[in-house]
C-alpha cells in the first residue's frame, strides 16, 4: 500500500468512486426530503459528520500502510480513552497509560516484519501481544502493594485493551495482507452499510423489539434486514476480492451482518450499565469514536481470522 | 454481588472545544505530556534566546497556594512566570488571561489552554465572577495563580495603575501574594510586534505579603492595590 499503488489499484479507485458517489446521491435526497418540507434538521447533521469522515478515511488509505497502520492506532486509543473516561478508569493514570503504550506496541507489530518470515506483520507476536499486556496490567496492583477496588480497574483495563485495542487493531492488520485495499475497503463500506440498514428497515418496518433492555431501538427487523443486506454486499462488491468463493462470501456477509450488529449491541449494554446516552462527542452527529467503530471492532476480527483460516491470508 | 459502580464525567457529552473552553479543566494524559514538554522547551528558549535571570526563587512558597502579581509589560512576562515556578508544579500554575483576547478564537484558545493552562478571566463584563473562580482555585492546596493587575500590557514602557481585583481577592485572606518585577520585556517584545527580540530579561521575586488582617472595604482594597505596586517598583529599582 503506498500512493502510487492506491492510484494504479482498480479496486482502490472504484470505491473512490461508489463512496464519492453514495455521498453525493445522500446529499441529493436529503435536497429532496427538505424540498417536499420534510425536517432533516438531524440527518443533515449526520451527513456533514459524513462529509468529514468519509474524505479523513479514504486519505488515510490512499497514503499507504504506514498511515493506516497509524490511524486504526490513533482511533484504538481515543476510543479505549472514552472508555476509560465513562467507566472512571481514567483516574488510575498508571493502568490506562500502560493500555495506552500497548495499543501503541500493537501498530509497531502490525507495522515491522515477522523477524524470521521476513513477511509484513509480526503475525506470531500480535496474537501473543495480550499475553505480556495482561501481565503487565495484573503487576500494577502488586507493585502498588494496594487491593481495594483493583480487580475491577484491572478488569476494566483488560477489556479496554483486548477489545478496543487488540480485536480492532485487525483492522490494521490487514494492510499486511496482499489484497489490502479491498478487504479494508470492502470492510469499511459494509459495515457502514450494515449500521444503515438496520436503522432503515428498523424505521421502516420494527415492531418487536430485539432486545430492549440493552437497546430498546433495535428491532428484529431492523436486525434481519441488515443481515439481508449484508449478504448481498459481498457479490456486488466481489471485484474487492475476485479470488474469492460464492460460499466465501456467503461467509463475508453473515460476518459483517451479524458481527456488525454485535458489536452496536456490545457498546450499548456498555453504555446502559454505565448510564451514559453517547461515549463522547468526537463527531458531530455521530457521537463519540466508540459510537461510530462499534460494529467494526467485532467484525474486524472475525474477518480476518476467517479470511486466514480459509485463505491464508497474512 | 455487589454491583459496579461507575462515575462517568459530567462533560462525557462536551465537544473538544468546549473541552479546551472549560475551566477548571479535567486532567488529561497528553495534555499534560505536551504542556511538560512545552515547559521544558520554554525553560531552554529563554535561558537561551533571553538569557532570563530569576532572582529570589528561594521567596515561591512550598507548600500552600499563592499568587504571584507581576508588571505586565509583554506576552514574556507570563512565560518567564511560567519558567519561574517549579517544574512539577507546572499543571497547578494557572496564569489569568483575558478571555475576550486569549480564548477569542480556536487557536488561540487551544494554546492558552494546552501549553499555558490559563485561566480565562472575563475582564469586561463578569469581573467578580472570575474573581470567584480564582478564589475557588486558591482554596485548593498547591494551585498557583499569576495575575497582572495592571489588566493590560503597557504601551510606554510604565507600570500602569494596579486594578482592584486582586486586592479584593486577597482582603481578609490569609494567602500569600508574591510581588514579582520583570526588566526587559517591554524592550524584548512590545505590543504590537510579531515576534520577540533577543534582549535580556531579569526576573526578581519578592517576599511574600499577606492582607489577612485587613477587613474587607474599598479603602483596604486599594491599600492592598498600592501596597502591592509600591512592592513591585521596588523591585524594578532593584532590578534596573
Amino acid at each position: 500500500m503506498t500512493i502510487d499503488a492506491a492510484l494504479q489499484s482498480e479496486i482502490f479507485l472504484t470505491y473512490v468512486k461508489i463512496i464519492g458517489g453514495l455521498l453525493v446521491f445522500a446529499g441529493l435526497a436529503i435536497g429532496m426530503l427538505r424540498v417536499a418540507g420534510k425536517d432533516v434538521s438531524s440527518i443533515m447533521r449526520t451527513y456533514r459528520g459524513w462529509l468529514i469522515m468519509i474524505p479523513i478515511v479514504i486519505g488515510v488509505i490512499f497514503l499507504g500502510r504506514t498511515a493506516t497502520i497509524f490511524g486504526v492506532a490513533i482511533l484504538a486509543i481515543f476510543g479505549f480513552k472514552e472508555f476509560a473516561r465513562a467507566t472512571g478508569l481514567y483516574d488510575d493514570w498508571w493502568l490506562t497509560g500502560i493500555v495506552y503504550i500497548s495499543i501503541a506496541a500493537i501498530a509497531v507489530v502490525t507495522f515491522v516484519a515477522d523477524p524470521r518470515l521476513g513477511t509484513p506483520g509480526w503475525y506470531g507476536l500480535f496474537m501473543a501481544l495480550p499475553v505480556y499486556v495482561i501481565s503487565a496490567i495484573l503487576l500494577v496492583p502488586i507493585l502498588r502493594n494496594r487491593a481495594k477496588g483493583q480487580l475491577r480497574q484491572v478488569a476494566l483495563a483488560i477489556v479496554g485493551f483486548v477489545y478496543f485495542g487488540w480485536m480492532f487493531s485487525h483492522l490494521g492488520f490487514l494492510t499486511n495482507t496482499a489484497n489490502a485495499y479491498g478487504y479494508l475497503l470492502f470492510l469499511i463500506l459494509a459495515v457502514e452499510v450494515n449500521d444503515i440498514a438496520a436503522f432503515t428497515f428498523g424505521k421502516l418496518f420494527g415492531k418487536r423489539k430485539l432486545c430492549e433492555n440493552i437497546s430498546p431501538n433495535k428491532t428484529i427487523a431492523g436486525s434481519l434486514g441488515a443481515i439481508g443486506v449484508s449478504l448481498v454486499m459481498p457479490w456486488l462488491l466481489w471485484f474487492s476480492f475476485p479470488h474469492l468463493q460464492p460460499w466465501h462470501l456467503i461467509m463475508a456477509g453473515l460476518i459483517v451482518g451479524i458481527g456488525g450488529q454485535l458489536g452496536d449491541l456490545v457498546i450499548s449494554f456498555i453504555k446502559r450499565d454505565i448510564g451514559i446516552k453517547d461515549m463522547g462527542a468526537v463527531i458531530e452527529g455521530h457521537g463519540g469514536i466508540l459510537d461510530r467503530v462499534d460494529s467494526m471492532i467485532f467484525v474486524a476480527p472475525l474477518f480476518f481470522h476467517a479470511g486466514r483460516w480459509f485463505l491464508g491470508l497474512a | 454481588m455487589e454491583e459496579w459502580e461507575y462515575h462517568p464525567p459530567p462533560d462525557i457529552d462536551a465537544t473538544m472545544v468546549e473541552h479546551l473552553r472549560d475551566f477548571p479543566r479535567q486532567p488529561y494524559m497528553l495534555v499534560y505530556a505536551i504542556r511538560s514538554a512545552a515547559a521544558m522547551l520554554l525553560r531552554g528558549w529563554m535561558r537561551l534566546y533571553h538569557r532570563l535571570e530569576i532572582a529570589g526563587r528561594e521567596n515561591l512558597p512550598e507548600h500552600g497556594s499563592f499568587i504571584l502579581v507581576c508588571n505586565h509589560t509583554s506576552h514574556l512576562d507570563t512565560l518567564c512566570m511560567i519558567a519561574s515556578v517549579p517544574l512539577k508544579k507546572i499543571h497547578r500554575t494557572f496564569p489569568a488571561a483575558a478571555a475576550d483576547y486569549f480564548f477569542s478564537s480556536l487557536p488561540r484558545t487551544a494554546v492558552s489552554a494546552i501549553l499555558i493552562n490559563a485561566l480565562p478571566f472575563d475582564r469586561k463584563v463578569k469581573g467578580a465572577q472570575s474573581l470567584s473562580i480564582c478564589a475557588e482555585l486558591l482554596k485548593n492546596e498547591g494551585n498557583v495563580l499569576i495575575i497582572f493587575p495592571e489588566g493590560t500590557r503597557t504601551t510606554n514602557g510604565e507600570m500602569g495603575r494596579f486594578r482592584s481585583g486582586i486586592g479584593r481577592l486577597v482582603v481578609g485572606t490569609d494567602l500569600a501574594v508574591i510581588p514579582c518585577h520583570l526588566q526587559g520585556g517591554f524592550e524584548a517584545w512590545p505590543k504590537g510586534k510579531l515576534l520577540p527580540r533577543p534582549r535580556k530579561l531579569r526576573l526578581r521575586i519578592g517576599q511574600a505579603r499577606r492582607y489577612a488582617n485587613l477587613d474587607k472595604s474599598a479603602a483596604a482594597v486599594n491599600e492592598i492595590c498600592q501596597d502591592l505596586r509600591d512592592r513591585v517598583a521596588e523591585l524594578g529599582r532593584l532590578n534596573a
